[in-house]
């Protein structure tokens, strides 16, 4: 891949949604950013790796959330929808983070094609400095996203808003000119140092049955693009889709919402071996569409010339020994269907007539192209997308896109072709069950599609986004694995057994010295919050260092004229349904409200030391807001908080501070609700408050 | 494992009045383990004189260090060449009086005051908890006792009990949470079939194998004063 997450170096141990992601989208990183109310981190994250999450936050098959390591616990996190939520929430600053290339190369490049893949590589080699122009034969940019995907998955926008960017780094663009046609391929040869081909599977394919010629009998993808620009076909009463796959599945849904009573969808596969994703064909069915199993296409039925129906005979298996598509039937067993009109979705492959004439190989209607260097058959003509690897996602198609900018941009630099090198993954590996027996469930937060009496009238997109409270709290579901607890290097460990006696997971163990394995640890924080030697971290976590974090808030705000009684607010972050809270202060409101305010994901990971530095630092009280009652997600957590600052409070005594200066409060309902309440109250007692600190210097005692 | 306790606050703060600029020093080990003096305690004390002369309008600094042990001059030399370097005027040690001692022999005209009193030789019976097991006297006795030390563990030190307190298992200086040494010893011995052991009374114990035996040494030839 050409660019990878600044937060993955080489050598990790990913997070398993990260490593099922094909452009590795730091998966864990922007779920947690979106916790911290900080959507626009989150949507750098996204960014960083792919051009298009606009897009795969309505139609990514989501390979991540099939890996995420909670549905052990309960199921995964919604991570499709909180990458829409992201995308949805930031326009304004994805606009504004647009950027052209900071040098120009030597090096022109056509890329032949505007798909997801083409436009990948597109926008990399721009960044990078090299003229790029891309060809796309139709009118609009996007290819099948464009064209393919019906509207009720896809709006229009959603695609416009991943496409604007990458127009923005100053790719150019020659839309409606067919490479073959318009301008022919040795034209394009001579006028740039590389090609990419990235046309896709844009055809359909046919069927030789009898009957295929009849009216009525409509290929897919031109259905679809006929769909996705307004023209909808004649279909009559009966339409029976052929094909088992999700671009089947996409036709029989399109076909349904153009009035027909009845649409089948016949396939040679038993429901289980379908290719279409499950939710997929569940959506279908709850649209009224009915699913015929195992039979295969035997003949289509004419009437004058017309389709009156299509006869079917068993199919008895699909693929052979080696998983190879062989199908067997028993011809003995036929059935047939009356239907108006019958859509063939039965495989695509790619238009490669234009390169007729040329030096490209093509070898039985496919490209012959490499893989591992994504080169065809001619120096400075290379491949990606669905036309060197076969029908697959969207986010694969991304994936190598960015592969194929590396490999380019090497030949342009070097004139040599790069072999890339075969990606070997490490991952944290699966969340034990004996841990997960000993995490607490927690709902996952779905959003209900439409009705599907309702779905069916139309294009309308059918699923609604995440509201922020919604998205706020899925995001909060997410394990943040991969994250934990570590020792620190300096760190005196002296195996005194603490850890391993408050994890509430069974995780943390002491060889020779703490050990607290990735792979287990849930990240509650507890073992460091209580480590006598100050020396467990959460790697990867910006929740250690509280009192850096106290100074530097306070350094940069007047500390002297902050409103007293001068309360420092150590909140659940957990508990916020907005970024009313998330988002930081201004100096301003501090010193005007007299509440400072610091978010924690779960106030349990505060340590003693914690609890008292906000004194030393000139505060007068210190307020924990924890959660609402058994809200925690760490079992075990709420009683050793207690206890700590039970021991806060003696000590506070003992140093002539006073135990009510220290306090701990639940939120009730809301953070927004009940928060500013409890600040009030805190501030209206008048237990005496301390004496005036000032900001000190480490070690000053003022 | 040596076990210290935290010295009341005000004690501490009280050896520190006339000293302007003072470090506190952590032991990772022994005092790290029962949770009284190692790097998280070496915060909290130090966060806590700075609240309180801060309170007072006093200015003092308290600075923080922690070494992996007190007990062995390479892990205190850094503190010492800090101390000195800084001009620190005091030093609080929160490691056992072993620690304390240790510094106290090297930091010349620089006072060090114990953070802890220290307590026992003990274990860890459960998180939060530990229990005196050993008391150093230096002639061990326990083969004869099934393993479980009188000297220690019997509030009289008893060599050939019970004495008439124990009652129900129980110590009477404490029953709620002390056993008595001598029924643990009995049942013990009973489990290994020994209880034999108790008919040989044990001899009155020459004691100059501890303390009273003046300021104890140990050598290790092998390494002893080595070039």
């Amino acid at each position: 891949m050409d660019k990878e997450s600044s937060q993955i170096s080489a050598g990790d141990e990913l997070a398993t949604c990260t490593a099922a992601c094909p452009v590795l989208t730091d998966t864990r990183e922007y779920v947690q950013r979106v916790s911290r109310g900080d959507y626009e981190g989150a949507l750098d994250v996204l960014l960083e790796v792919n051009p298009f999450p606009s897009v795969c936050g309505r139609i990514c098959h989501h390979p991540c959330e099939s890996e995420c390591r909670r549905k052990e616990i309960d199921s995964a996190v919604s991570l499709r929808m909180l990458k829409r939520f992201v995308v949805e929430n930031t326009k304004e600053y994805r606009a504004s983070r647009r950027k052209k290339p900071a040098e120009s190369r030597e090096g022109r490049v056509a890329v032949i094609g505007s798909g997801p893949s083409g436009l990948t590589a597109a926008l990399d080699l721009a960044l990078r400095g090299y003229r790029v122009t891309v060809y796309e034969k139709d009118s609009v940019l996007g290819g099948m996203l464009a064209h393919a995907i019906p509207r009720y998955r896809l709006p229009a926008e959603a695609l416009a808003d991943d496409i604007a960017d990458i127009l923005a780094s100053g790719v150019q663009v020659r839309t409606g000119c067919e490479v073959g046609k318009d301008i022919t391929f040795d034209d394009l040869r001579k006028e740039n140092d590389a090609i990419l081909i990235a046309i896709g599977l844009a055809q359909s394919h046919s069927l030789p049955i009898p009957g295929i010629d009849s009216k009525g009998v409509i290929l897919g993808i031109p259905f679809l693009w006929d769909m996705a620009n307004g023209l909808y076909p004649e279909l009559g009463d009966r339409v029976l889709v052929v094909g088992g796959g999700n671009v089947a599945i996409d036709m029989a849904r399109s076909a349904k919402r153009l009035g027909p009573s009845k649409v089948y969808l016949a396939c040679l596969e038993k429901r289980e071996e379908m290719p279409a994703w499950k939710w997929e064909i569940e959506e279908a069915e709850e649209e009224g569409i009915e699913i015929l199993n195992s039979w295969g296409p035997k003949a289509i039925l004419e009437k004058d010339g017309k389709v009156s129906g299509i006869e079917f005979k068993r199919c008895t298996s699909v693929f052979d020994d080696q998983r190879r598509f062989s199908p067997r039937y028993d011809e003995s067993e036929t059935t047939s269907v009356e239907v108006d009109s019958v859509i063939l979705a039965i495989g695509q492959k790619a238009d490669l007539d234009f390169l007729t004439k040329t030096p490209v190989a093509v070898d039985r209607g496919r490209l012959n192209c490499n893989r591992a260097s994504m080169t065809t058959s001619e120096r400075g003509v290379f491949a990606c997308g669905e036309v060197m690897t076969g029908p697959g996602s969207a986010i694969q198609a991304v994936a190598t896109g960015h592969e194929a900018a590396k490999v380019i941009s090497h030949f342009l630099e070097t004139g040599e072709t790069l072999e890339l090198p075969q990606k070997t993954l490490t991952t944290i590996g699966d969340l034990p069950p004996a841990t997960a027996a000993l995490a607490k469930q927690f709902e996952r937060v779905e959003v209900s599609l439409l009705d599907p009496a309702e779905r069916i009238k139309g294009f309308s997109p059918i699923e609604p986004g995440y509201k922020e409270s919604e998205a706020l709290a899925e995001s909060r579901r997410c394990l943040a694995c991969a994250t934990g607890a570590c020792l620190k290097p300096e760190a005196l460990c002296a195996g005194c057994l603490t850890c391993v006696r408050v994890c509430p997971f069974g995780v943390a163990r002491v060889d020779r010295t703490a050990v607290m394995p990735a792979r287990q640890c849930q990240t509650c924080g507890l073992c460091a919050a209580e480590c006598p030697a100050a020396g467990i971290a959460l790697s990867r976590f910006a929740t250690n260092g509280m009192k850096d974090a106290l100074k530097a808030i306070l350094s940069r705000s007047d500390a002297a004229n902050i409103a007293r009684p001068f309360v420092v607010s150590y909140c659940c972050l957990n508990e916020t349904t907005s970024r009313k809270y998330l988002q930081g202060q201004t100096e301003e409101e501090i010193v005007q409200s007299g509440v400072l305010r610091v978010m924690i994901p779960c106030v349990a990971r505060l340590s003693s030391i914690d609890l008292l530095s906000p004194f030393e630092l000139g505060a007068d009280k210190v307020a924990v807001i924890a959660c609402a009652e058994n809200g925690c997600f760490y079992t075990g957590a709420e009683e050793l908080l207690v206890r700590r600052i039970d021991r806060a409070k003696k000590f506070l005594d003992e140093i002539g501070v006073g135990r009510d200066h220290v306090q701990l409060f639940r939120t009730d309902g809301s953070a927004e609700e009940s928060w500013p309440r409890i600040w009030e109250e805190l501030r209206a007692d008048e237990a005496k408050t301390a004496a005036p600190g000032e900001l000190v210097k480490e070690g000053d005692s003022r | 494992m040596i076990v210290a306790d935290p010295k009341p606050f005000g004690q501490v703060k009280g050896y520190l009045e006339n000293f302007e600029k003072i470090l506190i020093v952590g032991c990772g080990t022994c005092t790290t383990v029962c949770l009284s003096g190692g790097e998280a305690e070496t915060q909290i004390l130090a966060s806590g004189l700075r609240i309180a002369f801060g309170k007072e309008g006093r200015s003092k600094t308290v600075l923080e260090a922690c070494v992996q042990r007190q007990c062995d001059e390479e892990f205190i030399l850094p503190i010492l060449s800090r101390v000195e370097e800084e001009q620190i005027d005091a030093v609080v040690s929160l490691a056992c009086g072993v620690g304390v001692n240790f510094f106290a022999d090297r930091l010349g005209k620089v006072p060090i005051f114990p953070g802890l009193d220290t307590t026992f030789y003990g274990a860890g019976m459960e998180p939060g908890l530990w229990a005196e097991m050993c008391a150093g006297c230096g002639d061990c006795i326990t083969a004869h006792t099934g393993g479980i030390c009188p000297i220690a563990r019997c509030s009289k030190h008893l060599l050939n009990g019970p004495c008439g307190g124990s009652e129900r298992g129980k110590c009477e200086v404490d029953p709620v949470n002390t056993d008595c040494v001598w029924q643990l010893i009995y049942d013990r011995l009973k489990t290994l079939g020994k209880l034999d052991e108790l008919l040989n009374l044990l001899p009155a114990k020459d004691w100059r194998t501890a303390s009273d035996g003046g300021v104890r040494r140990s050598v290790r030839e092998h390494l002893y004063r080595l070039k």
